[in-house]
């Protein structure tokens, strides 16, 4: 059996790892246009940032390949014919498969700003080797930065600027930082936490357009307010999409959406062509969904690979989790939060004294999500309590099982629990 | 990146075996050179009023404790493991590593370290030195050894030693901080430790068989005396002053903080098989790891952390110090050291898939 994998991304490289557990006999080939070895994109700002070497990035020591025999191709596939099961690369050679895995991942999205397209310099988003070589690039003759994108990648991007001394402005669309994922609160937070470290942010600020000077550098960002902010580096976080556009191009295009369309086993619309991660795009709840995760992509990497595998899978996303870190301030989430449903009552309780905070989200007398900020939490305690339908008192009696903080560093619940029991008996 | 600047080339150099790592340890192998082999210390205490050289380096140790100290409290400041730890690491240095033997040398009392063990230090266990002082030391030495670093080590692993108490973990965790991620993590580097340490150990408990058989016969078996005698100065050399001082110490800027105690230390080795069979345990939270690496990259033992973080796999290894900093600089929160061994497993991964 020939297993050709294309992307060697955290979906790709655990399709191999998963294959190879269960069939030592097969044949298993990644192809990679953007590196030799599978790294690890959420740390690119740690490379930036000079915590580590981009060496340091690579989960699995390069010897792991060899000897799981994964054969690594770094190539950039021109071509796709499902007919005669083969993808053309762009040195010329072909490669014939016996099953596929479209594990392609994505790229920034561009934004059509105004002016947008004459700019040739100084314009960069964070998410492949190649947008942090540009940043690095650019960051050596940048003093005054701006960074657009109330995400994750927008504030990691900012922390690297701060990091190497730049002067940063961060513009983002939304009343406030984050809304997918932060109520006003947890965002206020941790918005004054990100302009402590310097950093000049605006909310509800929304890019109107750009203008470059006649060498096509980039000089000032225009916002819809009429504020004019100028750099000589704009970082572009405004979301990831599905990086599937040069689909369209081959010989056999899968079905497509926004992503590659999947049936809950994780098939293509082509014979023996599979797709996983963040290129993915499957029906959940009726609704056609792309999850764009480290942990999605890792999970149906290994999926898809068990279905490839010849097994039976049903994929529907687990109760939903993340964790992110806004320069120090820690991050743990579960369940539905960003948007709490309707109907739902929440409990949202500030820490005295300490940049950290508690949201509890229940529905019909069972919590539906946990946001918490600035202390350490064990989610899977939390996916458990929300799995099993567990109601806000016992959440709150049950939380300090949950807690993983530091040894003596452990967040007092105390005072929670007695506002717990002020803010219940208010009803 | 590096950052941009003169001040941020020279500390990116120097904790990046540039050319300024090269010659900070060339000198450093040449101070415990001269301190090991040569009269040049000796007489520099004289020359300031101190009893010996020991007394000088005792005093240089322990301000360099104490400086790379302030800096790391400073440093993790936000994290109280590390600010409880790093406290207590330069406490004891201070007091039970220097003040203490220099009063007892003052009132022409036997000069004793109260914080070093046996293996690691043979002549406060051994019968030819331990012997001469008096029972309450005897006791102390005998109990502490045998009893209390297997204890401890059993209920909190052995970094209660390794981390909160040593003179060689101390100096690794305060000034040696800003060089703790060189030390290689590569799978060979680890077959070499556990090869190394465990011939160490052996030598170690070799040797300190021998002291006590040599003394049980005493003047009957005079070759065994001369035999034991040769080795014992052979280990003194060989282990103490090259390994745990001028490889140990002295390679910090290029092989990072903990040569000596992850590839040599006897009193490591075996404080490391009471961990595997103990309750400290790095726990890892499921699913949570990105895999980015931090954890690897500063660990001092050369320990791949993200190896189990990545694979949901709680750990114990032997060569863990449990200096805490891979939960300190893991960005998602994923580790935690903890003691106990019957924390309850939650229920498996919630990923919903039908066997139709």
């Amino acid at each position: 059996m020939r297993y050709l994998i294309l992307g060697n991304g955290v979906a790709g490289t655990t399709a191999a790892l998963t294959l190879r557990a269960a069939d030592l006999e097969a044949e298993i080939t990644m192809v990679s246009a953007e590196s030799d070895y599978f790294f690890s994109r959420t740390a690119l700002m740690y490379a930036f940032m000079d915590r580590m070497s981009l060496r340091d990035l690579e989960p699995y020591e390069r010897r792991v390949f060899a000897k799981q025999k994964i054969r690594l191709v770094r190539d950039t596939v021109v071509d796709l014919d499902a007919t005669r099961r083969a993808l053309s690369l762009a040195s010329g050679q072909t490669l014939a498969y016996d099953r596929l895995l479209l594990a392609v991942g994505s790229l920034g999205a561009r934004p059509d700003w105004p002016g947008l397209e004459s700019v040739r310099e100084g314009v960069s988003h964070f998410v492949t080797l190649a947008d942090l070589d540009r940043c690095e690039h650019l960051a050596r003759a940048t003093r005054e930065a701006v960074v657009v994108g109330g995400g994750l990648i927008g504030v990691e991007l900012v922390e690297c600027l701060v990091f190497h001394r730049k002067k940063v402005t961060f513009l983002v669309r939304s009343p406030w930082y984050w809304p997918g994922a932060l109520a006003r609160e947890e965002s206020e937070i941790v918005s004054s936490h990100i302009r402590r470290h310097g950093v000049d942010l605006h909310g509800s600020e929304e890019v109107a357009g750009v203008q470059s000077d006649p060498g096509g550098r980039i000089r000032v960002v225009r916002t819809k307010s009429g504020a004019e902010f100028p750099c000589q580096m704009l970082g572009i976080a405004i979301g990831v999409v599905p990086a599937v556009a040069w689909l369209q191009q081959v010989k056999t295009p899968p079905r497509m959406g926004r992503g590659i369309l999947v049936s809950p086993a994780f098939e293509t619309s082509l014979e023996n062509v599979w797709a996983a991660g963040d290129c993915a795009e499957f029906q959940h709840d009726g609704r056609p969904t792309v999850e764009q995760l480290w942990y999605s992509a890792k999970r149906q990497g290994e999926l898809a690979a068990r279905a490839m595998l010849g097994n039976p899978i049903h994929y529907a996303p687990p109760i939903f989790f993340n964790s992110a870190k806004f320069f120090e301030i820690e991050y743990t989430s579960a369940g539905a939060v960003g948007e709490p449903p309707a109907g739902a009552r929440t409990f949202f309780f500030p820490f005295p004294g300490r940049e950290a905070s508690a949201r509890i989200v229940e529905q019909a007398g069972a919590v539906v999500g946990l946001n918490m900020l600035g202390s350490r939490w064990d989610h899977a305690l939390f996916e458990r309590w929300i799995a099993e339908r567990r109601g806000l008192s016992y959440v709150v009696e049950h939380l300090a099982e949950a807690q993983f903080d530091v040894e003596f560093g452990r967040v007092d619940l105390a005072p929670l629990r007695s506002y717990y029991r002020e803010w219940s008996g208010r009803g | 990146m590096v950052r941009q600047g003169k001040a941020a080339w020279l500390a990116h150099d120097l904790t990046h075996r540039g050319v300024t790592a090269w010659l900070l340890t060339g000198l450093l192998v040449a101070f415990y050179l001269l301190l090991y082999s040569t009269e040049v210390f000796a007489r520099a205490a004289r020359a300031i009023g101190l009893d010996s050289r020991w007394t000088l380096y005792g005093i240089l140790y322990s301000l360099a404790i104490l400086a790379g100290g302030v800096y790391v409290l400073r440093k993790y400041r936000h994290n109280r493991y590390q600010v409880v730890r790093t406290a207590v690491v330069m406490f004891v240095q201070v007091v039970f590593a220097f003040l203490v033997p220099e009063i007892l040398k003052f009132f022409h009392q036997p000069e004793y370290y109260f914080s070093y063990f046996w293996p690691l230090k043979l002549d406060d266990f051994v019968p030819g030195t331990i012997f001469r002082l008096p029972l309450a030391y005897v006791l102390y030495s005998f109990i502490g050894s045998l009893l209390l670093v297997p204890l401890l080590g059993t209920l909190v692993g052995k970094r209660w030693y390794c981390s909160w108490v040593c003179g060689c973990g101390g100096l690794a965790n305060t000034a040696g901080d800003p060089l703790r991620h060189l030390t290689s993590k590569s799978s060979a580097a680890w077959k070499f430790e556990k090869v190394s340490i465990h011939v160490v150990l052996a030598i170690c408990l070799l040797l300190t068989a021998l002291l006590f058989l040599a003394w049980g016969w005493g003047a009957r078996a005079p070759e065994l005396a001369r035999f034991t005698h040769a080795f014992e100065t052979a280990y003194a050399f060989l282990v103490v002053a090259m390994l745990s001082g001028v490889v140990g110490a002295g390679l910090y800027p290029v092989g990072g903080t903990r040569i000596w105690c992850r590839n040599f230390c006897p009193m490591a080795a075996l404080l490391g098989l009471v961990q595997k069979a103990g309750r400290f345990r790095i726990a890892v939270k499921r699913n949570m790891c990105i895999s980015c690496g931090l954890c690897s990259k500063y660990c001092e033992m050369g320990i791949d952390v993200r190896a189990y973080a990545q694979a949901n796999s709680s750990f114990t290894r032997a060569a863990c110090v449990g200096c805490g900093l891979c939960a300190e600089v893991c960005p998602r929160g994923v580790l935690r050291l903890e003691n106990a061994r019957s924390r309850p497993a939650p229920e498996p991964a919630l990923v919903r898939i039908s066997t139709v």
